[in-house]
């Protein structure tokens, strides 16, 4: 795997996207493990056409989908999708139009920040906005995570 | 969207005491009676974000070459 390329290829690119889910933890100091890429992307039509862009070089294909059966990468099939589970050259890349418990795209981007990783300027989630998303992901291994993100929230509040 | 600045060395060094001193009550010390590490939390703060990634990433691929390795060697 390495998300470090599919990171800068999109920033290469021009896309406009937000790191969520296991390495925005991993960037706000989690010591959890990870072995896919969240990222939530723009609608915007120019926006689609820089995410498949970047990403075409490494052949995504759905993972959920038998191998052999027809899967078309282009800016209509993001646009149409809110959720979409890649198989790509560098690993799992989950690419979601919005997120549970934040909303669309704009309100996620609206809580993040911009931090200097991947040897690229990213967005990702705030902690308090990535314990929410967390939260109301609900799944075991998002619950999972909780105690030790509130514990970061906590440590590196103001006195 | 913010763009905050790197913490200060009081910021961390508060943080860091705080990890290590976990206030009876306090989220932190729920996390560790759920079970984490908060060692591991210390060791992290004490990086960059972009060290963080490197960390992580370098891990995540040592783990992936040897994932299945002991299954491989039963005889």
């Amino acid at each position: 795997m390495n998300f470090i390329a599919a990171v800068q290829a999109l920033v290469d690119e021009g896309a406009d996207f937000v790191i969520i889910g296991g390495w925005s933890a991993i960037l706000h100091g989690s010591s959890s493990v990870t072995n896919d890429l969240d990222i939530c992307y723009s609608r915007q039509t120019e926006n689609l056409k820089r995410v498949t862009a970047a990403l075409t070089p490494f052949h995504p294909r759905l993972r959920d989908l038998p191998e052999g059966l027809p899967f078309i990468w282009d800016p209509a099939t993001l646009r149409n999708t809110a959720i979409l589970t890649l198989s790509t050259d560098l690993g799992a890349i989950d690419l979601l139009a919005e997120v549970t418990g934040l909303g669309s795209f704009e309100e996620v981007k609206a809580n993040s920040i911009l931090v200097q990783a991947f040897e690229r300027d990213v967005w990702t989630l705030d902690l308090p906005a990535l314990i929410r998303a967390k939260r109301a992901a609900g799944r075991a291994k998002d619950l999972q995570v909780l105690p030790e993100l509130e514990g970061l929230l906590e440590a590196n509040k103001p006195e | 969207m913010k763009t905050p600045n790197a913490p200060s060395q009081a910021q961390l060094a508060r943080a860091e005491d705080r990890l290590r001193h976990p206030r009876p009550g306090s989220r932190i010390e729920a996390a560790q009676k759920f079970g984490i590490d908060l060692s591991l939390l210390i060791e992290k703060l004490r990086l960059s974000p972009a060290e963080r990634v490197r960390v992580m990433h370098d891990a995540a691929n040592a783990a992936e070459q040897v994932r299945g390795a002991a299954r491989r060697k039963r005889p």
